[in-house]
């Protein structure tokens, strides 16, 4: 499965994490549930349901963290019976993002947090300097999302 | 929090040049108890060497060569030692004075502390 990205600097860090920690699904994601790359999904479609769910359920981890702890969870993991899961804030010069990892047996939650960890440090390496962040603006959602995932399944 | 790993732990950070050790899930790479000199990078190494002993076992179960016994990497400037049993690896850090024939009688003889 090839990695599909929105938007280039995402790029290089992502491939090394994939490679690196042997994920089988990755996504990164704005906070706000654009998406930015996408590696291993078929269909736009699953990509837009895991991202919303990926935000909604970061979003929630941060209350519910802020309720008990009073900070934000920034980690989760899901460890079904083959498949497992990871959400995890990544914090970057552009804001914070979200990263969605799906692994198997050929990995491990511990590689997958230590990848986490370089591909922060990648991605703050890679995020260009003069660009200001852009802005998550409700309105201009739908529009944002709908162009990244054209341009993660080749219809832009 | 402490657990009964804790005596082990302790006897293997006392051998000379042993600078950490850590029981660890052998499927996840978490560290389930650790005994750490500082600087030492205990979630990485963690990680790292439950993946180098998950994928030594899987390769001698490929070769026929049986269940892993113990597993030593020697580096530059220091060895990993590990041993495992039950889903959880035993890792020793240390630098090129430790004496591995100790270190690994005592790791071996740890073993049933795993269980």
């Amino acid at each position: 499965m090839t990695l599909a990205a929105a938007e280039r600097w995402v790029e290089e860090p992502l491939r090394h994490f994939i490679d690196d920690a042997r994920v089988r699904r990755t996504l990164l994601l704005h906070g706000s549930g654009r998406v930015l790359a996408q590696h291993g999904f078929a269909r736009s479609a699953d990509v837009m349901s895991a991202c919303a769910l990926a935000a909604a359920i970061r979003a929630s981890a941060g209350e519910l963290g802020r309720m008990l702890d009073g900070r934000p969870f920034v980690e989760l993991h899901h460890a079904g019976e083959g498949d497992q899961l990871y959400l995890a804030e990544v914090p970057t010069p552009r804001g914070p993002h979200v990263l969605l990892a799906g692994f198997g047996a050929e990995s491990s939650l511990g590689l997958v947090r230590l990848y986490r960890a370089e591909l922060a440090e990648r991605l703050a390496g890679a995020a260009p300097a003069a660009e200001a962040a852009p802005q998550a603006l409700p309105e201009d959602f739908e529009v944002d999302l709908n162009r990244n995932l054209a341009v993660l399944f080749g219809r832009a | 929090m402490r657990t009964t790993f804790r005596p082990v732990l302790t006897t293997l950070t006392r051998h000379r040049g042993v600078v950490g050790s850590m029981v660890v899930g052998e499927s996840d790479g978490i560290i389930v108890e650790a005994a750490l000199h500082v600087g030492v990078a205990g979630d990485v190494v963690a990680a790292l060497a439950a993946s180098l002993y998950r994928k030594a076992r899987r390769s001698s179960s490929a070769a026929g060569f049986g269940a892993v016994g113990f597993l030593t990497l020697e580096a530059e400037h220091g060895r990993l030692c590990v041993i495992g049993r039950g889903g959880l690896v035993l890792v020793a850090v240390a630098d090129r004075s430790a004496n591995v024939g100790l270190l690994r009688a005592d790791m071996v003889g740890a073993l049933e502390a795993l269980a």
